[in-house]
This record gives C-alpha cells, sequence and structure tokens, in this order.
C-alpha cells in the first residue's frame, strides 16, 4: 500500500481508490439504513398523511387530496396568528437569552472563590421539567395569591391588579420571562465555553495599549466570542420556534399565545385530524427549517471568517 | 471483506440504489395500506352485547382507563371479583390525565388490540368511539338494567338511538355559597346580583380556555333554554338564548359579579381562590364538598344545585364516566357480567360512601349510610337528573373548542357577542361537515 502511493495517478491506485470508497460505503451502510429508518421514515410517512385525509366520522376511510391540507392551513387565519406570536415570542426570549446569557457567562467568568459551585447552581432552572416550571410560574402571577402579583401591589407599582394570564401581551410576557428563566443558563454555558478559549493574551495586549474595559468588551470580547453566541442562538431559536409546553400549561393558547406546535397538536390529538394535523407539523419543521439555513447561511460565514482570523 | 477484490461495478452501486429505493416505496405502501385500506367500519355495523350473557361468564377481564386517584375503578374490580367467583377482573391504568387516557384508548382500539375487554370513557367519547365501529352496541344490556339507572345519565350513552355504554358514576356542577354572606341561589340572575352586592361576595367558575368553560357555559345556556345541537343534529346555537348568556356573562365581569381571574381558572384554582374566603359562590364539582370541609370554611359553607335561568328550569351539564365493551374483547360475557355488578344499586351505594363519586342509581341518593358520608347527596340529585349531556357527535372535541374559544372571546373582550354567535355557528357547522 505505501509503495503504491509513490505513484499517485497510476492505475491500480485508482481501482484502490475505488474499492476502498466502496469499502467505507458498504461500512457505513448499516448505520445510513439506521438513520434513514429512524428520520427519513417517519418524516415521509408524515409527509404522507398530509396529502391525505382520515375520517373522523368513519375508522379505516382516507382520501387523497394533495396539497389541499397545506393550502387551507396557509389560508386559515389560526395559522397565521400562531405563526405571528411563535415569532413573536421566539424574538423575545431569545434575545433576553443571549443578553442575559452573555452577562452571565462574564460574571462567571471571573475567578472567584465558589465559581464551581455557583455554575453548577446557575444550571438548576434548566435542569426542571418545563411543565413544571410552568405551573410554578402559573402560581406566581395567580391574581390576588400570586408572589408577584401580591409583590407588586404592596409596593404599589403597576401590574398588581392585572390578570396576567388573562390579558393580551401580559399573557406573552409570562410565558417569554419563564422561557428566559429557564434556558438562559444554558445560554450562558455555551457563551462561557466560547469566553474560556480566548486567550488571556489578547487581553493582556488590550491592557498595554491602555484599552478601557468597556473598550476590550466591545472590541475584543464580543467579536471572538460570536461563534459561541451565534451557536447559542441556533438552537434557542430552533427550540422556541417549536415551544409547545410553556402556553399548554399557562394558557391553553388564549389570548394571543398559542403556538404552531399546539396548533398541530391540537389538530392531531385532540381532533384526530390526522392530515390536517400532519400539514401544519411539516410546516412548523419548515419554518424550523428554512430559520435554520438562513442562520446558518449569514451567521455561519462569520463563524468561518472569525475562524481564519483567529488562524 | 477482501480488500484486493476489484471495485464492484458501477451498475451495482445504482442497483444498490434502486433496492433502496424499492424498500422505501414498499415500506411507505405498507404504511399507507395501514392507515387507509382497511374496509370502512362504522357504528351500522357493529356487534351487540347479549345481557344474558354475563351470567354465565368465566375467565378474565381487563379494564382500562384513566390513573385510578380515587381507588374506584381497582376497588370495584375487587369486589366484583370477590362476589362473581368465576369471572376476575383487574384494572388496568393506561394514562395519567384523562387527555392521555383518550389518546391511548384510541390508540388501543385503532390497532383493534385485544389488551382491554371493557374502557372506562369519559361521557363526552361516547359518539365518537361508537362512530368507528369500536365499541359493543350495549342497547340490550341498558334496556335490561333501564330501571336501576338515572334516565339523564344513560343518554350520555347514546349515539344514533343507540346505546353504547353503560354509565358507572356520573357528575354534575354544584354551586358552593357561604351562607353567612350570600343567598342561596334560586336564579342565576339573583346569584350574579347578589355576587355584585359586595367585594367579598364575587362568583368564581372555570373561565380558562379549555372544556370546563364548554361545560360552564352550556350549564347556563341549557337552563336559559338554549341548545347547541338539536334532536336531529342540526346546529341552533345561532340563537337569542346564546346571546342573553353572553351577554349575561360578560356584563358579571364588568360590573364585578365575577372576577376577571376566572379568566385563568380551571378547577383546582377556582377552588383555591374559593378557599381563601373572599369570594360568595363557587361553582364546581362534587368532591370539592371535602375539601372544602378541611378548610376554616368548613362551617361556613353550603351546597346548592345550579340554580335556574329566570323564567325557565334548573338544567347542567353530565360529567361522569361510563363503561364500554371494546369491540375487540375476547371476554364479551365477562365484560357484561362486570357492568352487571358495577351498575347494581347495592355497589352504587359503595360508590358514594367510599369512593366519593355521584351513583347512577337514584336509590342510592337517599340510603342513609351514603347521606352520612355525604350530605349534600339531595342536591346532587338534583343537579344530576336536570343535567343534560353535552353536543352528541363524533366531532364533538372540534365543536367544544368553537364553543370555548369564542366564549373566551367574548368574555376576555376581544369579540363582540354577535362576532362570537356567528363564528361558533360556523366553526360548529365546518367541524360537523368533517370527513
Amino acid at each position: 500500500m505505501a509503495l503504491k502511493t509513490l505513484h499517485p495517478g497510476g492505475k491500480t491506485q485508482s481501482g484502490r481508490d475505488r474499492a476502498e470508497r466502496k469499502l467505507a460505503f458498504r461500512m457505513t451502510a448499516p448505520s445510513l439504513v439506521i438513520m434513514a429508518l429512524v428520520a427519513a421514515v417517519p418524516i415521509g410517512y408524515a409527509i404522507w398523511l398530509s396529502l391525505n385525509q382520515y375520517s373522523v366520522r368513519t375508522a379505516g376511510l382516507s382520501r387523497f387530496v394533495g396539497l389541499e391540507n397545506y393550502i387551507n392551513a396557509l389560508a386559515s387565519q389560526e395559522w397565521w396568528a400562531a405563526f405571528g406570536q411563535t415569532f413573536l415570542f421566539a424574538g423575545l426570549s431569545v434575545s433576553l437569552e443571549l443578553i442575559l446569557g452573555t452577562a452571565m457567562a462574564l460574571l462567571l467568568n471571573l475567578a472567584f472563590k465558589g465559581r464551581a459551585v455557583l455554575r453548577t447552581v446557575v444550571l438548576l432552572p434548566y435542569a426542571i421539567i418545563t411543565v413544571v416550571s410552568a405551573i410554578t410560574w402559573q402560581t406566581m402571577f395567580q391574581p390576588h395569591m400570586g408572589l408577584v402579583t401580591n409583590v407588586l401591589s404592596t409596593l404599589g407599582l403597576p401590574g398588581g391588579d392585572v390578570v396576567w394570564l388573562g390579558e393580551h401581551g401580559y399573557a406573552m410576557a409570562v410565558i417569554v420571562m419563564a422561557d428566559v428563566w429557564k434556558t438562559t443558563p444554558f445560554a450562558a454555558l455555551i457563551i462561557l465555553a466560547g469566553l474560556q478559549v480566548i486567550s488571556a493574551e489578547t487581553y493582556e495586549a488590550a491592557e498595554l495599549d491602555g484599552a478601557s474595559k468597556w473598550q476590550t468588551f466591545v472590541n475584543i470580547t464580543l467579536p471572538l466570542l460570536r461563534p459561541a453566541i451565534v451557536l447559542a442562538a441556533i438552537f434557542r431559536t430552533m427550540d422556541a420556534l417549536r415551544v409547545f409546553d410553556l402556553p399548554f400549561v399557562l394558557t391553553r393558547g388564549a389570548n394571543g399565545t398559542e403556538s404552531m406546535s399546539m396548533l398541530a397538536y391540537t389538530q392531531l390529538r385532540e381532533n384526530r385530524l390526522v392530515g390536517e394535523g400532519s400539514a401544519l407539523s411539516i410546516l412548523t419543521f419548515l419554518t424550523v427549517m428554512v430559520v435554520s439555513v438562513i442562520y446558518v447561511r449569514f451567521a455561519g460565514g462569520n463563524i468561518r471568517d472569525v475562524a481564519k482570523e483567529e488562524q | 471483506m477482501d480488500l484486493n477484490r476489484p471495485a464492484l461495478p458501477l451498475q451495482n452501486k445504482a442497483r444498490n440504489r434502486k433496492a433502496l429505493a424499492a424498500t422505501a416505496v414498499a415500506a411507505a405502501l405498507l404504511l399507507s395500506a395501514c392507515g387507509g385500506g382497511a374496509a370502512p367500519q362504522g357504528a351500522e355495523k357493529a356487534a351487540a352485547a347479549d345481557p344474558a350473557s354475563g351470567a354465565n361468564a368465566s375467565g378474565a377481564v381487563n379494564i382500562c382507563g384513566v390513573k385510578d386517584a380515587s381507588g374506584i375503578y381497582k376497588g370495584t374490580a375487587e369486589a366484583f371479583t370477590k362476589a362473581n367467583g368465576k369471572v376476575t377482573a383487574k384494572y388496568t391504568e393506561i394514562g395519567a390525565t384523562t387527555d392521555e387516557a383518550r389518546t391511548q384508548i384510541v390508540q388501543r382500539l385503532e390497532g383493534k388490540s385485544t389488551e382491554c375487554d371493557l374502557f372506562v370513557t369519559d361521557v363526552i367519547w361516547t359518539s365518537e368511539f361508537a362512530s368507528q365501529g369500536w365499541l359493543l352496541d350495549q342497547t340490550k344490556l341498558v334496556e335490561a338494567n333501564k330501571d336501576r339507572l338515572i334516565p339523564s345519565t344513560v343518554e350520555t350513552t347514546k349515539y344514533q338511538d343507540k346505546y353504547w355504554g353503560s354509565p358507572f358514576f356520573t357528575n354534575a356542577g354544584l354551586i358552593y355559597y357561604q351562607k353567612d354572606k350570600v343567598a342561596k341561589p334560586e336564579s342565576w340572575q339573583q346569584l350574579y346580583a347578589e355576587a355584585a352586592k359586595a367585594p367579598g361576595n364575587g362568583y368564581v367558575y372555570q373561565g380558562k380556555q379549555y372544556e370546563g368553560l364548554t361545560v360552564n357555559f352550556l350549564e347556563m345556556l341549557y337552563s336559559a333554554g338554549g341548545e347547541v345541537l338539536n334532536d336531529q343534529g342540526d346546529v341552533k346555537i345561532d340563537s337569542k338564548e346564546t346571546r342573553d348568556v353572553l351577554n349575561f356573562m360578560s356584563d358579571g365581569l364588568k360590573n364585578g359579579s365575577a372576577d376577571r381571574a376566572v379568566l385563568t381558572y380551571n378547577e383546582d384554582p377556582a377552588r383555591l381562590a374559593y378557599e381563601s374566603g373572599d369570594f360568595g359562590y363557587q361553582r364546581n364539582w362534587p368532591h370539592v364538598y371535602r375539601l372544602l370541609n378541611a378548610t376554616p370554611l368548613a362551617s361556613s359553607f353550603a351546597v346548592a344545585p345550579l340554580p335556574a335561568w329566570e323564567g325557565g328550569k334548573a338544567s347542567g351539564v353530565l360529567g361522569g364516566w361510563n363503561l364500554a365493551i371494546s369491540a375487540h374483547s375476547t371476554n364479551q360475557a365477562g365484560a357484561v357480567a362486570f357492568i352487571d355488578f358495577a351498575t347494581t344499586p347495592d355497589w352504587q351505594k359503595h360508590v358514594a360512601m367510599d369512593y366519593s363519586q355521584a351513583p347512577v342509581n337514584e336509590a342510592a341518593y337517599s340510603d342513609a349510610a351514603v347521606l352520612q358520608k355525604m350530605p349534600f347527596a339531595a342536591e346532587l340529585l338534583a343537579s344530576v337528573k336536570g343535567a343534560k349531556p353535552r353536543p352528541i357527535s363524533p366531532v364533538y372535541p372540534q365543536i367544544s373548542q368553537a364553543i370555548y374559544k369564542n366564549v373566551y372571546a367574548v368574555l376576555s373582550g376581544t369579540a363582540s357577542t354577535e362576532e362570537a354567535v356567528k363564528k361558533m355557528a360556523d366553526e360548529i357547522t365546518t367541524a360537523k361537515a368533517s370527513f
């Protein structure tokens, strides 16, 4: 083998190459098949379901309707309302999580006693099941009895006598807060990993040049942190666009909080409209896909640039 | 694998790909066949349960349903096994919540599973399951047991003039009131007026956007003489009564009869709010009685049946659970025997005494031992007898969504009564036209 490589372009060599590629293909084939079974088949099946209508009146009756389910969904007010509400939620919660996450990461990156303990403690909200934390938030915003409403009215601040989960805008605010509280630590952790990669020498150089703390942060920390922040943003946005449990527990979709996933759930599970529900799931899936492609296109380029600069 | 083997010809790769594609297509076809290929089978073709078969039953019966919080399902299965001697019954929990249990039951029925002989079904599922041909026709069985069952509870199992289940225990809304602050509710109008008189008199109910709001709304609509569907199944919700009830409810939120917080309440938050002592009236289910008795309000609260609409009569909406026999049961005779036992007047007393549930047998409500455990039995019976089922339709979930979403829109002030009524009627008509 080693001998043969001395003659690049030789006939045997290319044969070898092909043989090796063949072998590689055959060796990866089992995992490809498994991946196809696990990922492609259910997605393909869901697409197939979304092209049909299944009778809710007569068991076993179905008809092929082509794109009708999609056309109906895209023509419905509910879909576009859910679409807008989901993006509003994702936009608000992800921006807050990134800002707070960066601040939290900067704090955790300082050298101080008990840092290891604090890093663990900070992760606790992330470890709590979303439904449980949703119920906690519901209790805190309960009118008259809730912690938040009580504190607000005792201090004479606005919002104390508001029925938060029963009012447009306020309900969305509670859902965003619940999400920010829970997932900021996750964003912080990713950003912290990014912080730790930045070498101390860069900072020393900046200090020697007489840069202020703020200048250092804006001109060194943030640009070098960008890949980590983008990564956190991608993860969080994809999650946020599929939000289900928070609005399901807190409002059941009332007061402008119904998300795309909730809509699909209602059609699929409650109404057993399998075709219509699958079309909604596929639309949600496509929305998330498009958003992540946009991210990778625009922000992904940044990742590569930064990597090049670092080299 | 031999590294020295000559490379596979290119066509082979293509052939492999073709084989892969063929497999995928075959898999897709197989899957779609499961979904669409089976011959349609509806309620018309369902087999009937034989009431006489219970007497000679033997073997094992598996009853499936929601998590057994009160212990009634397991308790009944044990008592039945002991009393019968030939048939052994066991209860299998297949879901932590009502919604989950429904999903699990639907999965088993769709897959023609023989695991469960009997399902404990929420009253609103009956027509949906029956229309699919998933249940055994229990008409003869119900006819045979009719004299021991409260007629309103039997109506919850009816679909297309046949009965598809036997009522096991029932449920109906009650009004809990603070007798030192407010008067006993005689009509909804009087209740709302009384509730608006002082800040501590308010009325709490279930006004969150969910099934409970449908129930709260229908209780008033039925007492006002309105209906959702008539006996022929036509949509009748676009009516003066619907408008009256919606205006009445939304006025109640504006003039302080009911706190705006009810827009976030389901059963438990409503109860907790009421326990604070800051309210006069509460609409809730019978199980709240025991819980209220354990609070400082124990001596000051009383129970009343749901009031009448002014100039109308008292009505309500039936909850509760039915026993439905799976069309794929392998022990139908055993299932019939279990139903016979569960609905006997004697066991129905235990339903009330041991598990605090509302019996489906009228005599149980006046039994001395029951009255001791359930002092509000007379009020409960009045509520149950006056109550009606929710709209009977295989697409009930969609109908209920049309109701609670639009009622919520009026209550929260995002839609006018007129808009909501029109939209409700439209959505129910669309739902009824579901394929």
